[in-house]
């Protein structure tokens, strides 16, 4: 298993925080913590995600990216970190 | 721009869709969409009632995928929203661009558990592209355009807009902006096209993997001219079919569980797969990690999300598929594989040798597509019936083939056979069905009847859930659990029942004389085909097996 920790920029839509844990779970990923809010001036969310799987954590940066209310998509390296299950 | 005139939501639902083009739309009515259906009435938007949700979402997408246009179905709220949820299924595994109209109780009512009230925008998010539920009519508008724009931007998809019965009623003016021209929302990094040449030219052995995304594209004679300057011996997957020019000598048939043997085995030893709109799915690769083991990978695709998803690719060509396969067509020294690939084909090929009088389906099948007139559009239903018609029917383009193919749903063939022959009223349309899925959507018989749709539809009737039962009989030790049909109805007359003109034959001497009765008839028409209900599909590559290990008999 390893720590991922993404950051994620999407629009304030309608269930944009659903479509993206929906897609994080469906691409076999855990979530260990998760950190969201909105720049009410921007309409901008920023979602910080922690998860955790045995899969490439490039296979979900590129499915959220699919989600049409996602704008970026970073993975914070100095963050994710390999766990020993 | 706006115009002063005043309409309901629903009568703007209309408005947009003509602005998109759309003449017809296939649906049913119910209480939280009947103001849609009351605007439905001042519209020219040609409406075709079908006998259940699914059936809708079904004819939408097969509509779709015969004309290359957006394929749109409507229904109410509750379990007419829930009943289209396997056909929006259907149309995301495959790429089908559908766009989706649900009622939804009103506003003030949404979230108290009303009558026919369903979450149906959270029960989207598994089952389609992108969805949206309008809770603001000066919205509206804005939602259907972008709606239209997502289905058919980058790999298509469905799209559902849930429009609560109070937004349908609310005034608003007549509104004709926002035509919305999405650009592909990922930046594609640019084409790796010199390492792409670089395997090419290395390549002693490369075989050419065409999926569905070609015809999806619109990229099919870019792909023959690739498959012509390169000579590289190609091979499809169900949905690339018709992709490739079926008489090209270099075209090995289809790869994958039911594959040829040339073409499975070519893929085996190839040195260099070139894949081309295909994602390595299950059923095309077998065991993954010995899919052809020896290969450099180089992955054409628009969906970033498929390169590395399932094999690692060597070289990845992001893009649009019109652009990039003619920057890599390059005559290729290849006259040896040719030769070998050409020998496997020659000694591989099909025997339609059947002992007895029993009617041998592959060879039914082979016979109407050598007889069916040009530009027929075959549809299928899912099971046995479908990888006979797969490999035993040719087609010369893949909008004359329509399959459940990421999805395998049972019930698809007769609906989709609908939308094929409302989008194309002169083309032959055939419905190849099996006994088991021919029942699953056995009521759209009746839109057939409405309209008056010349369907051909061939049951190829075992008495069992044939697929099934094939595996129960292989890798089940024959414990026949729950796939014995022998209480089917009498299907003739259950056509007849719905003025279709049909007719049962379970003699081979039948054969010739029914498919010429049925292809001259005006009409709808069913062709009932007894088969031997042992009759299996070959070759068969076993569950998490190697493709080279394939199964030719019992």
């Amino acid at each position: 298993m390893k720590n991922y920790q993404l950051t994620i920029k999407a629009d304030d839509k309608q269930v944009v925080l659903e479509r993206i844990l929906q897609v994080t779970r469906y691409r076999g990923f855990l979530i260990s913590g998760i950190n969201a809010k909105v720049n009410t001036g921007t309409h901008v969310g920023t979602i910080e995600l922690m998860v955790r799987s045995e899969r490439p954590i490039e296979l979900l940066v590129d499915q959220i990216n699919k989600l049409i209310d996602i704008k970026e998509v970073k993975v914070d390296n100095s963050a994710s970190q390999q766990c020993i299950a | 721009m706006t115009t002063e005139k005043k309409l309901t939501g629903g009568g703007l639902l209309f408005n947009v869709l003509e602005q998109h083009g759309v003449e017809h739309v296939f649906g049913y009515p119910g209480g939280a969409i009947m103001p849609i259906y009351d605007a439905l009435y001042d519209s020219d938007v040609e409406h075709f009632l079908c006998r259940h949700e699914q059936g809708a979402a079904f004819s939408a997408v097969g509509y779709a995928r015969a004309s290359g246009k957006v394929g749109v179905c409507l229904a109410t709220s509750g379990p007419g929203a829930t009943n289209l949820i396997t056909g929006l299924a259907d149309a995301l595994a495959d790429s089908i661009p559908v766009v989706a109209i649900t009622g939804q109780v009103a506003t003030a009512a949404m979230g108290s558990d009303a009558f026919q009230e369903i979450d149906i925008f959270g029960l989207s998010l598994a089952c389609t592209k992108h969805s949206f539920q309008v809770t603001d009519i000066d919205d509206l508008a804005k939602v259907l355009h972008q709606a239209f724009a997502i289905a058919l931007e980058g790999r298509q998809g469905p799209v559902l807009v849930d429009i609560p019965k109070d937004i349908q009623l609310a005034e608003v003016n007549g509104c004709l902006e926002h035509l919305v021209n999405l650009k592909n929302k990922v930046k594609l990094p640019p084409a790796n096209v010199g390492s792409a040449i670089a395997l090419l030219n290395q390549a002693k052995q490369p075989v050419l993997y065409v999926g569905g995304g070609v015809g999806m594209a619109n990229a099919i004679d870019e792909l023959r001219a690739f498959a012509k300057t390169t000579g590289v011996p190609s091979v499809s997957t169900l949905k690339g079919l018709g992709a490739v020019d079926p008489k090209d000598e270099n075209y090995l048939g289809m790869l994958g569980m039911h594959g040829t043997k040339a073409a499975n085995l070519a893929v085996q030893e190839c040195d260099l797969l070139i894949a081309v709109g295909a994602r390595f799915d299950d059923r095309v690769t077998g065991k993954l990690n010995e899919f052809a083991p020896n290969a450099k990978v180089i992955h054409f695709d628009i969906d970033t999300a498929e390169i590395n998803k399932r094999r690692v690719a060597d070289a990845a060509i992001l893009g649009d598929l019109k652009v990039n396969l003619p920057a890599l067509a390059i005559p290729l020294s290849i006259a040896t594989w040719q030769d070998k690939c050409q020998t496997m084909k020659a000694e591989f090929t099909w025997d339609y040798n059947h002992p007895g009088e029993t009617i041998f389906a592959p060879a039914v099948l082979k016979e109407i597509s050598d007889h069916m007139p040009a530009n027929t559009c075959v549809t299928t239903d899912v099971g046995q019936h479908q990888m006979w018609a797969a490999q035993h029917m040719l087609f010369d383009d893949p909008s004359n083939f329509l399959t459940s193919g990421g999805m395998g749903t049972m019930g698809f063939g007769v609906p989709a056979a609908v939308g094929a022959q409302v989008s194309r009223p002169t083309d032959c349309i055939i419905a190849v069905s099996g006994d088991g899925s021919f029942m699953m959507n056995v009521q759209e018989l009746s839109t057939i009847k409405r309209f008056q749709l010349p369907v051909k539809i061939v049951l190829i009737d075992n008495a069992k859930l044939g697929m099934v039962r094939q595996w129960q009989d292989l890798f089940f030790n024959g414990r026949l659990s729950e796939t014995d049909l022998a209480d089917n109805p009498d299907f003739v007359m259950l056509a007849n029942a719905f003025d279709i003109k049909a007719k049962l034959i379970s003699n081979k001497s039948e054969v010739t004389g029914a498919i010429e009765e049925m292809l001259e008839h005006d009409g709808p028409y069913l062709l009932q085909v007894k088969i031997d209900a042992q009759d299996n599909v070959w070759p068969l590559v076993p569950p998490n097996t190697a493709n080279d290990k394939m199964m030719e008999s019992t």
